[in-house]
């Protein structure tokens, strides 16, 4: 196929804007999947994405279309829906010439958007605004409009407007995409380059790479080069993408995208942004833009049944095989026994991977709550990373903390921003922007330590505006901060899975919140069980559960023992899901309890 | 060996009762006594063991007139055992009681479970005050051992009411009495009762414990019913009547609890043989909710059972461990088991 017929497009959406609906659109106009075939929102593939309506793999079709008589290729490129994933995201962008920005018609623009379309634009796409769901009574097409232009500064005047859901303008946006995205160019003429946009196990072929050819061919056979892993593999087979049916290929040149099969066991050797090219006849530099996955926030994972911890290794290696960005290292709890310190992207990417753990390998787990990289200066001229609380050093030797800091941005709507600033302000915040977009939508932009936003920031956020705020971040930089480590002593023992890092003029009212919701969530024991809070040495909060007064059914019916029997197996089922630590048993719950504390 | 006798009529539906019993269905009657003395006799050839206790329950025995029973008493020992009948203060006339104490009855459990008027038709029992207290006084007349059963923790309970009723019970001079938390059960009207918070137990066992009335199990005051007593203990029991279970060498015996099938086949049985750990489990709740107390071979469970001793929540004697606080047996057992 000649490149100059050739267009890679992405679609920048907000979630419920209707991003996989008009993909599915698009794809049904092209013909591309039978009706049959066709199930709703084909583009998720996973179940945990379909039931949380997010993408979390980039997945992509290639689609073909006559228009004028002259044939077509147009590549579908997806993103990945969630801002734990904006590294992938910005490879994904990267593979193409342009993106079409979707906005609710009776909605308006969303701070994930915005922060989408300047990843675009800093790679340089065009960007069609899209305006979606324009025939609900609710739409408004010209406030949106303005609001794209107040917001981001892009000329709307030639807007598409369009209904995925009745199908409504889908062919003028596919002319429209042919007509304004640049066909691929190749920049190097003489070198073979492809960049991994994304990579996945399957269970046939092994670890697959997505790539996008930028200049050259790859042919079926050919010896390649990763780059930046400096490894070296032989093509087995090319597949054009396609959400039912990939179709195989014996090459893939510029501008066109393929999936690359190497029979790789992992994916590990296929890092998103690493770039392709021949082992025997490299490129001189790899493409621009590829780093290293860097966890932002981590978390101890133990199972609660003490013998399951190799289970639970075996399980997080076969989500390795798949999940590139998944790091862990066994540690050891005084509390919990053996389990993994496991570092993620962001707060989805934990619960998914915990979810995941859970459903699909039967383990019960213990996630602790989930806490940033600390950067600490020692006393001694030394440093180290802490990425776990009871690992902080004795404040003796300590000289600095420093810790990251995000730029948030938040949408909303003007009756809510007094709420938001309130909560930013508790969160140690720094304004750096207020803007209106209009009368109505104000944008907020502020710099708060990562630690205050990775917990349960976006929840209390959403209960506060009634969902109608809409929130990003990305990472900035490492600030000072003053910081204390606040520990919790369940019937007179340490427990290091429940010690947090804390500012230290809040150390006092965290300790005692944290105190009274422990006191809330662990049920009644046997036992007095007393709960205390304690920065070093000194208690600064405690509390008594007072021991259960009852658990027994009075009543035994005569011979049925049996009866009794099977409901005391089924409580003694329910307390497996609780970790005993010492004498005491804590529900799940209790570990992150810390998340439910304002 | 223990025999339980199941006689499921009754006269009225209990709003809370999720036994085998029926209304409606005495035409059955004497296939019925007829089954049960086919079911009986056939057990009977199939053990050794003597027979200790004897308990006849439903149901309502006391809905069946006297002579029903006669044939059933001709297959036991007449004397040196003790023999319980269930009765309703409704149906147990001195008539009834005296002929059942003629044939060898010599304890009686009266269901009166409240002489609060409010509380005995909020239940639907079929019975008012001064019924109660003619069955109670027409049963001491011919037995000296009788017991009342009382329901507590409905909606209608009060600590003045629970009180009035215990004080009651001690003004009459009887040597035991079964006091029953309300379970709503599902398929019964309490299915969806909403129940007080907390639990009128504590004070009721500590107002009759003051009185002499030691409890001997969650439920249980007084002078012990040495058929309850030897459930608890892990005895055997034959089990005689439609639902009625059987228990024999780690093996339970499920009839047809099922009225007209169970008639149709009287020595049909279900079959449920229990594991080592079944059965460890049951002698650990079972021992931990009644005085009979727990021993166990296991070494993770002594070590367990050592613990609570010293905590102070067992009492260690002669390598048996008593339950202080019978309201804590399943905590207990489950912390044992875990």
């Amino acid at each position: 196929m000649n490149s100059q017929n050739i267009r890679n497009f992405s679609i920048i959406a907000h979630i419920d804007h209707g991003k996989s609906t008009l993909a599915d659109r698009i794809i049904q106009e092209c013909n591309a999947v039978s009706d049959r075939e066709l199930s709703a929102q084909m583009m998720d593939t996973m179940d945990i994405e379909k039931e949380r309506g997010i993408t979390i793999k980039a997945q992509s079709v290639r689609l073909n279309y006559v228009k004028e008589g002259q044939e077509y290729v147009i590549n579908l490129i997806d993103t990945p829906g969630h801002v734990d994933f904006s590294y992938e995201v910005s490879r994904s962008l990267a593979a193409c010439e342009g993106a079409l920005l979707v906005v609710d018609a009776s909605q308006g623009v969303e701070a994930q958007t915005i922060a989408n379309v300047y990843m675009a634009l800093d790679n340089d796409l065009e960007i069609i605004p899209v305006l979606n769901k324009i025939d609900l009574p609710a739409a408004d097409a010209d406030r949106v409009a303005e609001e794209i232009e107040e917001s981001i500064g892009l000329d709307c005047t030639d807007a598409l407007h369009v209904s995925a859901k009745s199908g409504l303008g889908i062919k003028e946006l596919i002319d429209a995409i042919i007509e304004r995205v640049p066909a691929p160019e190749s920049k190097n003429e003489g070198e073979v380059k492809a960049m991994i946009y994304d990579s996945w196990f399957d269970n046939y072929l092994g670890a697959l790479a997505l790539v996008r050819v930028f200049d050259g061919e790859i042919k079926k056979g050919d010896n390649i080069l990763i780059m930046n892993t400096g490894k070296k593999h032989e093509v087995n087979n090319i597949m054009y993408p396609h959400p039912v049916k990939p179709v195989d290929t014996n090459a893939i040149g510029v501008g066109e995208v393929g999936i690359v099969v190497l029979g790789l066991k992992s994916v590990s050797d296929l890092a998103v942004g690493d770039t392709m090219t021949l082992a025997n006849d490299p490129a001189k530099e790899p493409i621009a833009g590829y780093e290293e996955v860097k966890p932002f926030v981590f978390a101890g994972i133990y199972p609660i049944e003490t013998d399951r911890f190799e289970d639970l290794r075996d399980a997080l290696d076969k989500l390795k095989l798949n999940d590139a960005s998944l790091q862990y290292e066994p540690e050891t709890s005084a509390a919990l026994g053996f389990g993994f310190r496991v570092g993620f992207l962001g707060m989805l990417h934990m619960e998914v991977v915990k979810e995941r753990l859970e459903r699909e390998y039967n383990i019960d787990l213990i996630a602790t709550a989930p806490t940033v990289v600390y950067h600490v200066h020692l006393t001694d001229g030394t440093h180290l990373k802490v990425e776990n609380p009871s690992q902080m050093p004795d404040p003796q030797k300590i000289d600095v903390i420093e810790e990251p800091y995000v730029r948030a941005t938040i949408l909303t709507p003007n009756e809510f921003v007094g709420n938001i600033i309130t909560m930013l302000n508790n969160r140690r915040g720094i304004q750096e922007k207020m803007d209106y977009l209009n009368e109505d939508r104000v944008m907020l932009v502020y710099a708060v330590p990562m630690s205050e936003i990775v917990t349960d920031f976006y929840d209390k956020l959403k209960s506060a505006t009634k969902g109608y705020a809409s929130f990003d971040y990305e990472m900035i930089e490492y600030r000072e901060g003053d910081l204390v480590k606040l520990d919790l002593k369940v019937a007179g023992e340490d427990v290091d899975a429940l010690s947090i890092i804390v500012p230290k003029d809040k150390a006092y009212s965290r300790g005692k919140d944290l105190v009274a919701k422990m006191k809330e969530i662990v049920p009644r024991q046997l036992f007095e069980v007393s709960i205390q809070a304690s920065l070093g040495n000194k208690i600064i909060s405690a509390t008594k559960i007072s021991a259960m007064r009852k658990n027994v059914t009075a009543k035994c019916y005569g011979g049925d023992i049996s009866r009794k029997r099977k409901l005391l197996e089924k409580q003694k089922e329910g307390k497996k899901r609780m970790k005993s630590v010492g004498s005491v048993e804590l529900p799940q719950e209790a570990f992150l309890s810390v998340l439910k504390i304002d | 060996m223990l025999l339980y006798l199941h006689v499921p009529y009754c006269d009225s539906k209990c709003h809370y009762c999720a036994f085998n019993s029926y209304t409606g269905m005495f035409h059955t009657k004497d296939a019925y006594f007829e089954a049960l003395y086919k079911q009986l006799r056939h057990l009977l050839g199939q053990t050794d063991e003597p027979i200790e206790t004897v308990f006849i329950g439903g149901g309502t025995p006391s809905a069946v007139q006297a002579h029903y029973y006669e044939k059933i008493f001709s297959l036991l020992p007449r004397s040196g055992i003790e023999i319980t009948a269930e009765a309703n203060p409704g149906s147990a006339t001195g008539e009834w009681i005296k002929q059942m104490a003629d044939m060898g009855v010599n304890r009686l459990s009266l269901g009166v479970q409240s002489f609060d008027e409010d509380k005995l038709r909020f239940l639907n029992r079929a019975h008012d005050q001064n019924m109660a207290l003619e069955a109670i006084e027409a049963a001491k007349q011919y037995l000296e051992r009788v017991s009342l059963d009382l329901i507590y923790n409905t909606p209608v309970d009060s600590k003045k009411l629970l009180q009035k009723d215990l004080d009651t019970f001690l003004s009459l001079g009887l040597e035991h009495i079964s006091c029953y938390e309300l379970t709503p059960e599902a398929g019964t009207r309490f299915a969806d009762l909403t129940l007080p918070e907390g639990s009128f137990g504590p004070l009721i066992k500590e107002k009759l414990e003051r009185s002499g009335f030691g409890a001997y199990e969650v439920s249980n005051y007084g002078k012990p019913s040495l058929h309850n007593l030897g459930y608890w203990q892990y005895k055997n029991y034959l089990g005689v009547g439609a639902g009625a279970i059987g228990f024999n060498g780690g093996i339970r015996y499920y009839p047809h609890s099922d009225l007209n099938a169970y008639i149709a086949d009287p020595l049909f049985t279900k079959k449920e043989r229990l594991s080592a750990a079944d059965m460890e489990m049951e002698k650990i709740f079972l021992g931990l909710r009644s005085s009979v107390g727990v021993t166990s071979e296991n070494p993770a469970v002594i070590k367990r059972l050592k613990h609570l001793a010293d905590e102070g929540k067992l009492i260690e004697k002669r390598n048996r461990f008593y339950n202080r606080d019978f309201f804590l047996a399943d905590e207990i057992a489950l912390y044992l088991l875990k």
